[in-house]
């Protein structure tokens, strides 16, 4: 028993280092594959229900084992790099995509901190106090994915993608920031954490300032490069844009981020803004600490859920943009009315001294 | 609070020309009359914080818990800057019409350099100096290539700005040891301990690389490669700017971080430095400047050797260089916006009438102008009794009495060298026929900025002392 | 030797031969890319020697904002013009000299400077005290880079505006 017990203290030892963030990488990497695979069934089985059609229906019971085909088919397939590609930048680029994806999330809590033992566990992987300027950081890295991509594949419909693309998020990437601004304001603190803490009742930021909520999503929408801002990829105009010239498990990289970043960019939007894991008042309901942190992970998945299905009820209903309108968008709405949304939260501060 | 609100009181004329800058911006974002509106406005400003500045010369305080100095020393380079800036926009008025880059971000910038030129003055901190000298930098990168058709415009904006960044590269460097050794960005607390942190060579290399970043703002010799072509390509407003306020404005830092620590400590670490600077910027501008045909270009060398003249007065590093050097600085300012303005009348577009040869006949067809332009040459040889005589004289004599006679002969040396190619233009002027006919058109406004420049010009040399009593009264 | 020099020469290494690549290498994009390692590098210092919010700060601005503009000005010049960017080593004498006696007066300093080292905490968050001191001490620096920003964007403005012919 006490060599069991020492390889156990082992394990133990290795698994609760730094609140046990072995294991909540584990999870959450899994989770994000998981409901991106999900996403994209739904994504499909949601637009065919828009367009009035059936949508995936063959692979298992009304196509639910689709998302496991379309990755088998994309493995299978072969890895074909262009002659004039420049081939480190161009493998490299893909990984970028997919290292900004993964590593974002691991700020944004999900959950109240619970009790495991004598420890208390932040359902988050790193509570850092930078927590909103790492996402902000690692965003802008993703820039370089599609960037890399349009340059190295040596091809005109991949650069004019890459070169929209950097151009659109730096330009959203800015009312983006203002944005945030006021909501930190309000925390008076970085850690997202501390921000959904802020938001305790009915203080939601999305209620408090509505401005600052609207340009917020709308520049999410543009740095996930979604409908109706998914100039970097239209279709019509650049083939594929900046993954024209990919294929096989490269390609999907570029699916899987693309995925991924929705579901980041919705957890920033509920952690910013809805309250993150809160129910208002729920602390009035006396419901014992164990049910209110399962209704409270219940609500952050209901409110992802919901996000999620609005990215993707949007993609469906509105036009794209022209070029030009994007960026009159971004420059001449979007970024005045976030520079208006710090002077109002200012304001309010003053005002109610919160 | 209140305290803050009583401070931005006194810093009034900063915060005058800030408010004309978001003024003007507006002005120029609604307004279709902006070009005819902006020059007013800035003209305005200017002379409110000139004058503001010289009549609370005698409120000399340190604001914003040791950051800002105002009165005293500053407000006599306010004076200077906002003076010869408000002299420029006189002639801007009808300059910037031959160019067809007539934009309000013109004036807006100048605004700015102005701005800028008056925090570096009266910094008691280094970031605040270095944000001074980006203000004003910045702008006149942009400025310098204000006339976009224009190759020589664009080639003067680009030089100038590799140069400046690379100089501002430097000067950061220099901050960054410093602030290493002293571990204060106040400007008074490492004066205070000049001497103990001198035993350390890091600051006395951060201290030479800050000294070699302002040489090349300053335009000293062995970094002056940028100053010919930026002069002549520039708009010959915004070269007379850079060439003057730009001048007085990195002087002015040298002379903070300098005087009090020489004075008052007497360390003289870098005399030998001065003085080497000095003889080559004196000889080099005023032999090269021989050479030019071109008045602007010679107008650049010139502005070479004069600053080798004030380079003097670092060298010779006691109370009297210093008051010397503010009262050449002025004279210089004024001496050289005039015949500045007096190019910027004769130039037509593309550079046309910039040559010696566009002057020849001059006297014959506009005697106003040729009088005042050879009163300009006289005051720059430093003939007396001119402004730019006593000038010269100030440094001068305070070299010999550091004990630098061989220096103070070198710039006798160079000044009468220089006498060359100033009279040239005179003789230009009043005895050789026009060969080609010029069409002039003589602006009022430019010919009030002409007059005014002569008459202060001419009011320092008949009474320096109107001018010397009040610099030696805010030195010591 | 403990886990911070280990950590703290590791990402200077990492600094340094990303650098060393960034000068070497002839390909414009690909000195682009070894510039975000080095960017990297000097934010991990950063934030080992406790300067968390302008570590974070650095990858936003350099890595995120400056080196992107960079690459989105090479992909619009190069290639689409025909005209490869590359940069060629040339001047390499006069190069190595200054280098040599400015590396030289800078080792000199550093092997002869006594240098300073003051016992303190690392605080938790610099966050916080960063604001207070921009907000109280260098409030007029604070107002004055507005300006400084403000001119900035008039004179690039300023710049690209296209001239009626």
């Amino acid at each position: 028993m006490g060599f069991l017990q020492f390889i156990w203290d082992g394990i133990w030892a290795v698994l609760s280092l730094g609140n046990f963030a072995l294991i909540k990488i584990l999870l959450i990497a899994n989770i994000i594959l998981i409901t991106v695979s999900y996403l994209v069934y739904f994504e499909r089985k949601i637009s065919a229900w828009t367009q009035n059609r059936i949508g995936p229906n063959r692979v298992g019971w009304r196509g639910a084992l689709q998302p496991f085909a379309d990755v088998f088919k994309l493995l299978l397939k072969e890895d074909i790099v262009p002659e004039k590609a420049n081939k480190p930048l161009h493998t490299l680029a893909p990984f970028i995509a997919l290292f900004v994806a993964f590593s974002t999330y691991a700020v944004l809590p999900i959950g109240p901190a619970i009790q495991i033992g004598e420890e208390t566990v932040n359902l988050v992987v790193a509570d850092i106090n930078m927590g909103i300027l790492y996402v902000l950081a690692l965003t802008s890295i993703g820039v370089y994915a599609i960037t890399f991509a349009g340059y190295s594949s040596g091809s005109k419909y991949s650069l004019l993608g890459g070169i929209r693309s950097s151009a659109q998020m730096i330009s959203y990437e800015v009312s983006m920031g203002f944005s945030i601004a006021g909501v930190v304001m309000m925390a008076e603190s970085l850690s997202p954490i501390k921000i959904v803490e802020s938001q305790s009742g009915l203080l939601w930021n999305a209620l408090i300032q509505p401005i600052g909520f609207i340009t917020f999503v709308v520049a999410a929408f543009a740095e996930t490069n979604r409908l109706p801002f998914d100039l970097p990829e239209a279709e019509p105009e650049l083939v594929g844009g900046f993954h024209t010239e990919y294929s096989s498990m490269k390609f999907a990289g570029f699916f899987l981020a693309e995925y991924a970043n929705m579901i980041i960019a919705s957890a920033m939007i509920i952690t910013l803004y809805l309250g993150g894991w809160q129910i208002p008042y729920i602390e009035t309901l006396n419901l014992g600490t164990t049910v209110t942190t399962i209704l409270q992970i219940s609500a952050f998945m209901v409110k992802m859920g919901a996000l999620l299905f609005f990215f993707i009820w949007v993609r469906w209903s509105i036009p794209r943009f022209r070029y030009d309108q994007l960026m009159s968008l971004g420059w001449k709405v979007m970024f005045p009315l976030s520079l208006l949304n710090v002077v109002y939260v200012a304001v309010i501060i003053m005002l109610f001294n919160v | 609070m209140p305290q803050n609100s009583q401070e931005i009181l006194l810093m009034l004329p900063h915060v005058v020309i800030g408010v004309g800058i978001v003024i003007s911006l507006l002005i120029e974002m609604y307004s279709k009359k902006s070009e005819t509106i902006l020059p007013w406005i800035s003209l305005f400003v200017f002379v409110f914080a000139g004058v503001h500045s010289i009549i609370n010369i005698s409120a000399n305080q340190i604001l914003f818990g040791g950051m800002l100095e105002v009165g005293g020393k500053p407000a006599i380079f306010n004076f200077i800057f906002n003076i010869g800036a408000a002299l420029l926009i006189l002639n801007s008025i009808d300059y910037i019409k031959k160019y067809e880059s007539n934009h309000g971000e013109y004036y807006i910038l100048i605004q700015s350099a102005i701005l800028g030129m008056m925090v570096m003055a009266g910094s008691k901190d280094i970031f605040m100096i270095f944000i001074g000298l980006e203000l004003m930098s910045i702008a006149f990168y942009v400025l310098a290539g204000i006339n976009k058709k224009k190759s020589s415009s664009n080639e003067a904006a680009l030089k100038y700005f590799l140069l400046g960044a690379f100089a501002t590269g430097f000067i950061v460097y220099g901050i960054a040891l410093i602030y290493g050794v002293s571990s204060t960005t106040s400007v008074d607390s490492i004066i205070q301990n000049f001497s103990t942190f001198t035993q350390n060579i890091l600051f006395i290399v951060g201290l030479l690389l800050f000294i070699i970043g302002f040489s090349f703002k300053i335009a000293a010799f062995p970094f002056h490669m940028w100053v010919p072509d930026v002069y002549q390509g520039s708009a010959t407003t915004v070269t007379g700017l850079m060439s003057t306020t730009g001048k007085t404005a990195a002087f002015s830092v040298l002379l903070i971080i300098l005087s009090a620590s020489l004075i008052n400590y007497n360390i003289d670490i870098f005399a030998p430095y001065f003085a080497v600077i000095a003889t080559l910027s004196m000889l080099y501008g005023s032999i090269v400047a021989i050479a030019q045909k071109n008045l602007k270009r010679m107008l650049a060398y010139s502005s070479i050797s004069h600053a080798g003249y004030m380079a003097i007065g670092l060298a010779a590093a006691n109370s009297e260089a210093f008051s010397g050097i503010i009262f050449y600085l002025a004279a210089y300012t004024f001496m050289n916006i005039g015949a500045f303005g007096i190019i910027s009348i004769i130039e037509k577009q593309n550079d046309a009438n910039t040559d010696l040869t566009a002057y020849a006949g001059l006297a014959s067809k506009s005697p106003i102008l040729a009088a005042f332009m050879s009163l300009f040459m006289f005051a720059l040889a430093g003939i007396p009794p001119l402004a730019g005589f006593f000038g010269k004289y100030y440094v001068f004599i305070s070299a010999i009495e550091a004990d630098l006679t061989w220096l103070a002969v070198v710039g006798v040396f160079s000044s009468v060298i220089s006498v060359y190619f100033y009279l040239r233009l005179v003789v230009y002027m009043y005895f050789k026929e026009s060969e080609k006919d010029i069409d002039l058109h003589i602006d009022k406004y430019s010919l009030l900025s002409v007059v005014v420049s002569g008459i202060l010009v001419i009011y320092f040399g008949i009474s320096p002392d109107s001018l010397l009593n009040l610099i030696l009264s805010v030195v010591n | 030797m403990n886990i911070y020099d280990i950590i703290f020469y590791l990402f200077a290494i990492v600094t340094l031969v990303s650098a060393a690549f960034v000068v070497s290498t002839k390909n414009i994009v690909h000195a682009a890319f070894f510039l975000i390692f080095t960017f990297f590098g000097v934010a991990g210092l950063y934030i080992l020697l406790g300067a968390d919010f302008i570590g974070v700060v650095q990858i936003l601005v350099y890595v995120g904002g400056i080196l992107i503009l960079l690459l989105f000005g090479v992909m619009l010049t190069n290639k689409i013009t025909n005209v490869e960017i590359r940069s060629g080593t040339t001047q390499i004498v006069p190069a190595l000299i200054g280098v040599g006696l400015f590396a030289g007066i800078l080792v000199l300093t550093m092997v002869s400077t006594e240098w300073k080292s003051a016992p303190g905490e690392i605080p938790f968050t610099t966050a916080y005290s960063l604001g207070k001191v921009l907000l109280t001490d260098f409030v007029l620096i604070f107002e004055l880079l507005g300006i400084l920003l403000l001119i900035a964007l008039i004179g690039a403005a300023s710049i690209a505006r296209r001239e009626k012919e």
